[in-house]
């Protein structure tokens, strides 16, 4: 019996071979760059499992594996004895090109993603050709699980698949986070415009992933430990990152920050507020006060007579955080206690036109603002003179800062208060029926989320170094309001997909730059179609959504 | 006991609000009479001649009937559906960019020689409505209409991203290139009265918004349209079981509100001489200002509304002696003080708000 398999294995994966062959020698390498490894191992995925499909009516686990194993490894084995000898012939001077016209140096140091003088000088590393060996390999196993758990997705989900299910769901994103690091630091490219893309999704899928994960979870233990796992595995992504991505990433958990606080305000006590950008402004004015009073003429004049250096920071990055969040806070009472009063859309015109004001203040109060001119030399943050204002250490602070954010959220959520704004959100005469005092509440609701969004602006300003009136146009605050309703609206995983998906996922698309917009806007009307509740919804909105077609 | 600490603090939240709306009130009150004074000692120490003054009013009334064209359809859908129609904006910079087309097609075939302006001008204007027309009925069939029902966020972010989508498309497709509206002899010149001079263009914007809301409120309150319209307002299911098509009303309502949108992107395109594909944005949002101010939902208010915000926005830079870059604040600062003393609007009434 098991000889059958074997042969079969062999036989699938010598065809399979000469298909990859053919796509690699018609240039593949050359156009897709470093993605291309990825593409071909998914395209073996989707082209063994159709082959295992056809063979017997229903295989067992044993056949399909050792049929996938020895396909996968065939497969794998005949890649890179071709793809070696070429090397091996380029690297003793031959001149490959005359005969296989795509087979440049290039070309061939993108399928072992290395640089290509190293297949020139012959330097090529064995750990390069091991990790395409091992890409194809893997998916020849993976494929025939994937049969196999297509072809018993019935029983399996009655007997111990669905532990199957779950340990895939669990180990995702540590895959993804291994292709991370196998895709290695050399830029990736697709379609030859951008760097580093293709890194970049891979980072931002495995972060989705451990979302997933995460709160698939079944037990409070179970979820303890995977969460610490992601947890470690995110705290080395920052470093395995080049620049770029790191740059990307940095601004998407920036917006996790404010997208956490503008959650509070929408998600949890369901005030509509399009102005929110004006908090992101104040912190990050506020900060760029503090750290570069010398870019601000009215500043300047008053350090002067007041006989202070003119050219020092006020206070540090960490010393601003306080007065920041305060200043924040009184900010959103202040826009508080004129529109309590008003409700749902009325809120949301008041709530933009003082976003609005806010930037016009900013782009026309030239002697306090250096208007359109900016504020510039923001001061970077610094721990023991070390300088943090590099993409990386911003990426790390974002990191931080979103966890301990998301952890004040989560205790808000459970707490007594976010109890009472989800009752506020959904019934204010029930609510204020059952002796909740209102106007505290809602207050509450504005000054905790206005302090989460100035603490993202001071970190925005930080980063940014440089900042602008620009910056703050409402277009931020839709960005915000839209990436909470994309992950779902009071959930705080969704919150941080939302942003993955609405500032991380335009970066990715680089490659078709002048599309990506109309993809983009597109995506938000279909999605609404499709899930309006969101990609992450809350338990508790989830519930509801449920239970009442109509509201 | 508990019962009795219950109602004490239940007082003492009601007192608590209370003070609060007085607060906001006071503080309304305190900036109201300090914008007051200051508009007194600037209008006695500038010294502006009186027919500076009433140029800035004639410009604001024509900026008004811009808004007023805008935001008659932003109240109309809100009316009907309770729903921000955010891509409004963009309809009417559709409709403008159909209306310099058909301006085009119109010279080409000699239409704007002479007398027979007219003719072409009214060409441009129906193209620019029928398109706008055509892509307000398209947006509310793929993008509002399976949403009907859904939480009210949804639709708002689903507009949000029609704009964007009509946005870009028209930059993807036409390019960044502006494009230039000729006014033909006919309009090109205006009304002199001493100093005071209006454009035509303006007294055809202002005249025609007047005349457009007049349409509206008589088509809302006098037709069986209008009668099917507010018995959907009022409750969907009871109206569709009197035998009402809901479907086929609320499609009609956007049909209406975005001609009237497409009209004032051919408006506005002659006004102001160029149509490029974000030019629906800024007046799109003043004239959601302008509906709200009025009261969202009410036609007269959105008429009166409008004019009020572009009143403001004209004379209150020189009457305040203040840049007129601040003009922009000026119109929120107006609309928020109108909902501290008014929070329904200037001729809005209190809707239950279960209804939204």
């Amino acid at each position: 019996m098991s000889a059958r398999w074997l042969l079969s294995g062999l036989r699938t994966g010598g065809v399979l071979f000469a298909v990859l062959a053919y796509l690699i020698l018609v240039g593949l390498p050359s156009r897709l760059g470093d993605a291309t490894v990825p593409a071909l191992a998914a395209l073996a995925v989707g082209l063994f499992s159709l082959a295992w499909q056809r063979r017997g009516a229903n295989p067992s686990l044993v056949e399909l594996l050792i049929k996938g194993v020895v396909g996968g490894a065939t497969l794998s084995t005949l890649v890179a004895l071709l793809m070696g000898i070429i090397a091996a012939l380029i690297a003793g001077g031959a001149r490959v090109q005359t005969v296989l016209d795509k087979m440049t140096p290039p070309a061939v140091a993108a399928w072992f993603g290395v640089p290509p003088v190293a297949i020139t000088r012959g330097e090529l590393e064995a750990a390069a050709v091991l990790r395409t060996w091992l890409a194809l390999a893997a998916a020849g196993l993976l494929s025939g699980l994937l049969t196999f758990g297509w072809q018993h997705r019935q029983s399996l989900r009655r007997a111990g698949g669905e532990a199957l299910r779950r340990w895939l769901v669990r180990l995702l994103p540590f895959a993804l986070l291994g292709l991370v690091l196998a895709l290695g630091d050399p830029a990736v490219t697709i379609g030859g415009s951008q760097k580093g893309t293709l890194r970049l999704l891979a980072a931002m899928l495995s972060i989705v992933a451990g979302l997933v994960a995460w709160r698939a979870a079944r037990s409070s233990r179970e979820q303890a430990l995977l969460g610490g796992l992601l947890l470690a595995g995110l705290a080395i992504l920052p470093f395995t990152l080049d620049q770029f991505q790191n740059a990307v990433m940095g601004i998407v958990f920036i917006f996790v920050m404010m997208g956490l606080g503008l959650n509070i305000v929408v998600g949890y006590a369901g005030l509509l507020d399009l102005g929110y950008v004006a908090f992101f402004a104040i912190g990050a004015y506020a900060y760029a006060f503090l750290s570069a009073p010398f870019s601000s003429p009215w500043f300047s004049q008053q350090l002067a007579q007041w006989g202070l250096p003119t050219d020092q920071p006020l206070l540090s990055f960490w010393q601003a955080i306080p007065p920041i969040m305060v200043l924040a806070a009184i900010g959103g009472v202040l826009l508080g206690t004129p529109v309590l009063r008003l409700r749902g859309d009325y809120l949301a015109i008041v709530t933009l036109g003082f976003g609005e004001i806010i930037r016009l203040f900013m782009l026309n109060l030239a002697d306090l603002t250096n208007g359109p001119r900016g504020l510039l030399n923001v001061a970077p943050p610094t721990v023991f003179g070390y300088d943090l204002g590099n993409p990386r250490d911003i990426f790390i602070l974002a990191l931080l800062g979103s966890g301990a954010i998301a952890f004040a959220a989560l205790r808000l959520e459970r707490s007594r208060l976010g109890r009472a704004w989800v009752a506020i959100r959904e019934d204010e005469e029930a609510a204020q029926a059952m002796g909740i005092p209102l106007v505290r509440t809602k207050l509450l609701a504005f000054a905790i989320g206005a302090t989460f969004a100035g603490l993202a602006g001071q970190l925005y300003a930080a980063r940014q170094v440089n900042i602008f009136p620009d910056n703050f146009t409402l277009f931020v605050s839709i960005d915000a309001l839209a990436l909470i309703i994309v992950g779902g609206m009071g959930s705080i995983p969704g919150v941080v997909l939302g942003a993955l998906a609405l500032k991380g996922l335009p970066e990715v698309l680089r490659g078709v730059d002048e599309y990506r917009i109309v993809a983009f806007a597109a995506l938000l009307v279909i999605m609404m179609i499709a899930r309006p509740e969101g990609i992450l919804p809350a338990q508790r909105t989830k519930a509801e959504l449920g239970a009442r077609a109509e509201s | 006991m508990a019962v009795a600490s219950q109602e004490h603090a239940w007082r003492a939240q009601r007192r608590s609000e209370q003070a609060l709306g007085l607060l906001a009130r006071v503080i309304g009150l305190l900036i109201v009479a300090a914008i007051l004074a200051r508009a007194v000692s600037v209008s006695l120490n500038e010294n502006y001649p009186l027919t500076f003054w009433v140029s800035q009013l004639v410009n604001g009334l024509v900026l008004g009937g811009v808004y007023a064209l805008v935001a008659l359809g932003y109240t109309l859908v809100y009316g009907i559906l309770l729903m921000i129609n955010f891509a409004h904006g963009e309809v009417m910079m559709v409709g403008g960019v159909a209306g310099f087309f058909g301006l085009q097609i119109a010279r080409s075939l000699g239409w704007l020689d002479g007398g027979a302006a007219a003719l072409g001008l009214l060409f441009a204007l129906l193209a620019g409505m029928g398109v706008a027309a055509l892509t307000g009925v398209t947006l509310e069939r793929v993008a509002y209409r399976p949403l009907r029902g859904a939480p009210r966020l949804v639709p708002l972010i689903s507009a949000i991203g029609a704009s964007l989508f009509l946005q870009y498309s028209v930059l993807l497709i036409f390019g960044v290139r502006p494009m230039v509206y000729q006014r033909p002899a006919l309009i090109a010149d205006g009304l002199r009265a001493g100093p005071v001079f209006v454009p035509y263009t303006g007294l055809i914007i202002f005249v025609t918004s007047l005349l457009l809301m007049g349409m509206l409120v008589a088509i809302v309150q006098y037709t069986r349209l209008g009668r099917a319209m507010r018995a959907v307002a009022t409750d969907k299911e009871a109206a569709a079981l009197m035998g009402v098509d809901v479907n086929q009303i609320i499609a009609l309502t956007f049909l209406l509100g975005s001609a009237l949108a497409g009209a004032a992107g051919v408006m506005l395109g002659f006004h102001n001489s160029v149509i490029k594909f974000n030019s629906g944005f800024i007046p799109g949002l003043k004239a959601f200002t302008a509906a709200v101010l009025g009261g969202i939902g009410n036609i007269p208010g959105a008429m009166v509304g409008a004019l009020v915000l572009g009143v403001a926005e004209s004379i209150g830079p020189s009457a305040l002696g203040i840049p007129a870059e601040y003009r922009d604040i000026i119109a929120f600062s107006v609309l928020v003080l109108v909902l501290i003393f008014r929070p329904a609007g200037l001729l809005g009434e209190v809707v239950v708000e279960k209804r939204a």
